[in-house]
């Protein structure tokens, strides 16, 4: 028991005397467990997706179907195996205004009653009526209207009257999202994109040909009349959907299957199904994780690299301490578990800090689109996570500080008393090759071939913070090309809100990345510099002009920086096609233009710390040092 | 030059006068040359007349000289000096004295004896280094200029510290 | 005080001053020294530690600003001078022997050597062949590839003193160059200085070695931050070494 408190004690000691590194390996332990927790809660609502609330509460239907004529859609309603249904209604094409914005849209005509099956859930707002539209939830969002705006459709006012969700199709941008298209003899296939056939006008390029997906159209209600007065010579009604329930709903992709398979040509209808709709929706949620994961991952290992330069740092002031508590007695396993203790202390609490941070951060993650009711909120975590959170702490801390504690505490007592930090490695080719370089360059490469480790470390940390860069450009340009390039419309500028909510996490990555790679280059950057004073003192002694060493001091970062600059363009690449698996790749420009922009700011980061580096009074840095 | 060093010379070999200076000469370097040779000659007379030496007539190769050799109580006086431990007194006392004196009386000032003391050894310091400096590496006569040097450092040592404690005894009046 | 009729005193230092601390806690490490150094002149500063001696060689050889005086080396006043001035002299003009040795422990004996050639501009190859040629000077051409922590106090000081050598300075500065070292290579560095002495380097060396100050001409004793005694060597007599050694009568 007492030697538990009094390495408790020890290390509650130390802790508090080094309070500044206490606080950054906290900083990096807790950001990359916050972004784990974050990834974990939403695995976790996978699980429990409100695209089933959303069907519960709307009568959703099991089967969707689109066709070119009312008296096909009411055969259809009548088929064997159909419950219920509701429709069939005529679906306008539209092109909506509103606030400079505008969209294509679906505008379905609807009774004012309820209808028997998907009648959509008002979230605000009243249900149709003659110049009255209801307008699809994310769509709206997107659109930036709210009930009792006037909004514009081919050239005609209307107010809106309240805004639903459905679960009758994806919410917007994925409206077709979870129909079913060339099916193979396996199995059916769900599109993301609505089918080359689908008869909409706006859709078609004007020569005859079709666009094979359109994910920038939005759902709109409003009364039969009003509907069909949308149409014209010009824009004809050629569609009408009908709603079915089935009196088996697993029977819906055989049901949908079967039909599909044996239309053909032009006037073939497009199904959707319930499934096929809930695999949709559970996808957005792994989109998301997909984009958290490499995070994750990335955020860890640069903890990794935090705590390793703090723990190095220092290893030679703890190595005394050792010397001196194993000469009053203390066994080895007492010395380690003073080391292990402190570093095991400060990354659980960190642990606890990352976790809290982010189950409150993953509703913002966890609202997908908005547009199904029940946004998860805040999940309860489950024990087996935290322990998973925890436990990538304590990983953490103990691959940066295991191999030190053990070595320290089997090595001779007294050699640990005296110890003056890890002798400098001598690399004999290196040095040959530096003294045919200039003053600031011959420095620079000694300082960093005399530390391999840390060297190492640094172009580690330039490496991973590249590739995070990397990632987030790329899916930035993915992003930007979704919403340009995919249709041809003029105007629009709609906001794309699941590309937007992934651009907001990564952002959201990104930013505790670059937080956490500048505290870390910051401080190589100061074990450098103060690692360097003797060495940059007896230079100048010898003649060196304090420029030539401080910019010796930014050339040692820059040659570390270097290597893991390049290494970060294809670590990054290989990170964001994991995360979206079939995006194409940005410009190599951009990216090498990424890490040239790593190593500028490296760079900047550096020269503060080097000019003062190079500026210590010589004689106090010489006698205060050993020979 | 202590008689017993002459005497522990012959016990190599009978040797003549000139012969023994050589040797001296070899093994003091530039010391040697401060010995007398008329110090040698009485030396040897005295420890003839003591019957520690005794001549051993002319059959050495340099004829015409006299040549010494030990005598059995020689021998035995060269053993005994052999093993005796005594060593050479440092006479710190007389100066400690002429400082206390001098002092005590108001003749003169100590500290101002104490430079003067310093600036004569420093002056011996450096002709005995110099001396030293300029002998081959491994030499006998080497080793005796060292342990001087050494001394002389040890004296000097003192004398600061007799400096430093007169300088405070002015201190406190 | 002494000008040689060759010339100007080839180091001058007028009310130096060096002070550390304020208000009652203030220090003068060096307090009001003038001092004139002929050229060729080997000048010893001796005193107790904590004096200033030290303290006073650093100003000399531009290591630290002083507080207050004025310092000409070769003819050029030193105390006004920028960093970069600073440095290019110290490159150039000083040579500095450290008693700490300073070399770096992860540089072989002649790249120690070679460092200052290269700060001076000169091409690898020939600071190369200047440190060779240094090495073989102070007798540790065969140690040339050793690293510091291979060699022994004296010859580590020796590679510190060609390093000193490397610039071909005119003024050499030695701060307590036999402080680390036992009796043997105290007497090895003693005959490198002679050496260096007689072929017309200019030497400042501080010390609390009186040993050391045989290689001087010129003594100079300093207590509390001021000069408080001078001595100038003359020739040897011989007489009193016998004394020393108890030969005499």
């Amino acid at each position: 028991m007492g030697t538990a408190l009094l390495i408790f004690r020890l290390a509650a000691r130390d802790v508090r005397h080094h309070a500044a590194q206490a606080i950054l390996l906290v900083v990096a332990v807790a950001a990359a467990t916050a972004t784990l927790t974050m990834g974990i809660t939403l695995s976790g609502v996978t699980s429990r997706s409100p695209y089933l609330t959303t069907r519960a509460a709307t009568r959703g239907p099991d089967v969707v179907a689109y066709l070119t004529s009312a008296a096909q859609a009411t055969t259809l309603a009548h088929a064997s195996g159909v419950a219920n249904y509701s429709g069939p209604f005529p679906v306008a094409a539209a092109t909506i205004h509103f606030d400079g914005r505008q969209a294509d849209v679906f505008a379905e005509g609807r009774s004012q009653k309820p209808a028997g099956v998907d009648q959509p859930l008002l979230t605000a707002g009243s249900w149709v009526r003659p110049g009255g539209v209801v307008i699809e939830r994310t769509f709206a969002d997107a659109l930036g209207v709210s009930v009792g705006d006037r909004v514009a459709m081919n050239g005609r006012s209307y107010a809106v009257a309240g805004i639903a969700v459905t679960a009758a199709q994806s919410p917007y941008p994925n409206l077709c999202n979870g129909t079913l298209v060339a099916p193979t003899a396996a199995a059916s296939k769900f599109s993301n994109a609505c089918p080359a056939f689908f008869n909409i006008p706006f859709l078609s390029l004007g020569n005859g040909q079709y666009l094979a997906s359109s994910d920038e159209v939005g759902q709109v209600w409003m009364t039969e009349p009003d509907a069909i007065g949308l149409t014209s010579p010009a824009n004809r009604l050629t569609t009408y959907a009908v709603n079915l329930k089935l009196t088996n709903p697993d029977n819906a992709q055989a049901f949908a299957y079967d039909r599909f398979v044996h239309a053909s040509g032009a006037t073939s209808p497009v199904f959707s199904t319930w499934q096929g709709l809930a695999a949709e929706d559970g996808k957005l949620i792994q989109d998301g994780q997909g984009v958290l994961q490499p995070g994750a991952f990335l955020l860890a290992l640069l903890a990794i690299a935090s705590v390793a330069v703090l723990v190095g740092r220092r290893l030679s002031e703890y190595a005394r301490r050792v010397g001196l508590l194993k000469a009053v007695g203390g066994t080895p396993g007492i010395v380690a578990a003073t080391f292990l203790a402190e570093n095991l202390m400060l990354a659980v609490f960190a642990a606890v800090v990352g976790l809290a941070a982010g189950w409150l951060a993953a509703p913002l993650i966890t609202k997908p689109g908005a547009a199904l009711i029940g946004a998860a909120g805040a999940p309860p975590l489950s024990f087996i996570n935290v322990l998973q959170v925890i436990g990538l702490a304590i990983v953490v801390a103990l691959a940066a500080t295991l191999v030190p504690a053990i070595r320290a505490s089997r090595g001779s007592t007294i050699a640990a008393l005296n110890d003056v930090g890890r002798p400098p490695k001598r690399r004999g080719a290196l040095v040959r090759i530096s003294s045919r370089l200039p003053i600031p360059a011959l420095f620079g490469l000694r300082l960093d071939a005399r530390r391999p480790r840390r060297s190492l470390l640094s172009a580690a940390n330039v490496a991973v913070t590249t590739a995070g860069i990397v990632t987030v450009i790329a899916f930035h340009a993915f992003a930007d090309n979704k919403l340009a390039g995919a249709i041809a419309l003029t105007g629009g500028g709609l906001s794309n809100p699941v590309v937007n909510r992934d651009e907001q996490m990564l952002t959201v990555v990104m930013v505790m990345l670059v937080t956490l790679a500048v505290l870390n280059a910051l401080f190589t950057t100061w074990a450098t510099v103060l690692d360097a004073r003797r060495a940059a003192a007896l230079m100048q002694a010898l003649g060196a002009r304090s420029r030539q060493i401080s910019s010796g001091l930014v050339l040692a970062q820059e040659l570390c920086a270097l290597p893991g600059a390049i290494i970060g363009i294809p670590l990054g690449v290989l990170l964001y096609k994991v995360a979206v698996k079939h995006g194409s790749l940005p410009p190599v420009t951009w990216l090498v233009a990424a890490a040239i922009g790593v190593l500028v700011a490296m760079a900047a980061l550096t020269i503060v710390p080097a000019r003062i580096g190079a500026r210590q009074p010589i004689v106090e840095v010489l006698s205060s040092e050993t020979a | 030059m202590q008689q017993e060093v002459v005497l522990a010379m012959l016990a190599k070999e009978p040797s003549s006068g000139s012969r023994l200076r050589a040797r001296l000469n070899d093994a003091l370097g530039p010391l040697g040359e401060d010995v007398n040779d008329g110090q040698i000659y009485v030396t040897l007379s005295r420890l003839e007349k003591a019957g520690f030496i005794a001549r051993q007539g002319t059959e050495s190769p340099d004829a015409g000289r006299k040549v010494y050799g030990l005598t059995a109580a020689g021998q035995e006086r060269v053993a005994e000096w052999l093993s005796e431990v005594a060593w050479p007194k440092p006479d710190l006392a007389e100066f400690h004295l002429k400082l206390v004196a001098a002092a005590q009386a108001g003749l003169a000032d100590p500290i101002g004896i104490v430079d003067a003391q310093r600036r004569e050894l420093i002056r011996r310091l450096w002709d005995v280094e110099r001396a030293a400096m300029a002998e081959p590496n491994g030499s006998q006569a080497g080793l005796l200029l060292e342990g001087i040097v050494l001394r002389l450092q040890a004296d000097l040592r003192w004398l600061e510290a007799c400096e430093r404690a007169w300088i405070d005894r002015r201190k406190q009046g | 005080m002494n000008e040689n009729s060759s010339g100007a005193p080839i180091v001058r230092a007028r009310g130096l001053r060096k002070e550390y601390g304020s208000g009652s806690g203030l220090v003068r490490a060096v307090d009001d020294v003038d001092l004139d150094v002929a050229q060729g002149e080997a000048l010893a500063i001796m005193g107790p530690s904590g004096c200033g001696k030290s303290t006073l060689l650093h100003l000399l050889g531009g290591l630290d600003r002083p507080s207050a005086g004025e310092i000409w080396l070769e003819g050029r006043q030193i105390d006004k001078l920028s960093e970069r001035g600073l440095a290019q002299f110290r490159r150039h003009d000083v040579g500095f022997v450290f008693q700490a040795f300073h070399l770096m422990d992860e540089l072989t004996a002649q790249e120690n050597v070679e460092l200052p050639a290269l700060l001076g501009g000169r091409s690898p190859r020939e600071a190369r062949r200047r440190a060779r040629q240094l090495l073989d000077q102070v007798g540790l051409s065969d140690r040339a590839g050793y690293l510091p922590s291979a060699l022994s106090g004296g010859q580590r000081q020796r590679v510190a003193i060609a390093r000193a050598l490397a610039n071909d300075p005119q003024i050499v500065l030695a701060d307590e160059p036999t402080g680390n070292l036992d009796s043997a290579a105290t007497l090895e560095v003693l005959r490198l200085f002679d050496g260096l002495r007689t072929a017309g380097l200019t030497f400042i060396v501080v010390t609390h070695d009186e040993r050391i100050a045989a290689t001087a001409n010129r003594m100079i004793s300093m207590r509390d931050g001021v000069f408080v005694d001078e001595m100038r060597l003359t020739g040897g007599s011989k007489r009193n070494l016998a004394n020393c050694a108890g030969l005499g009568g």
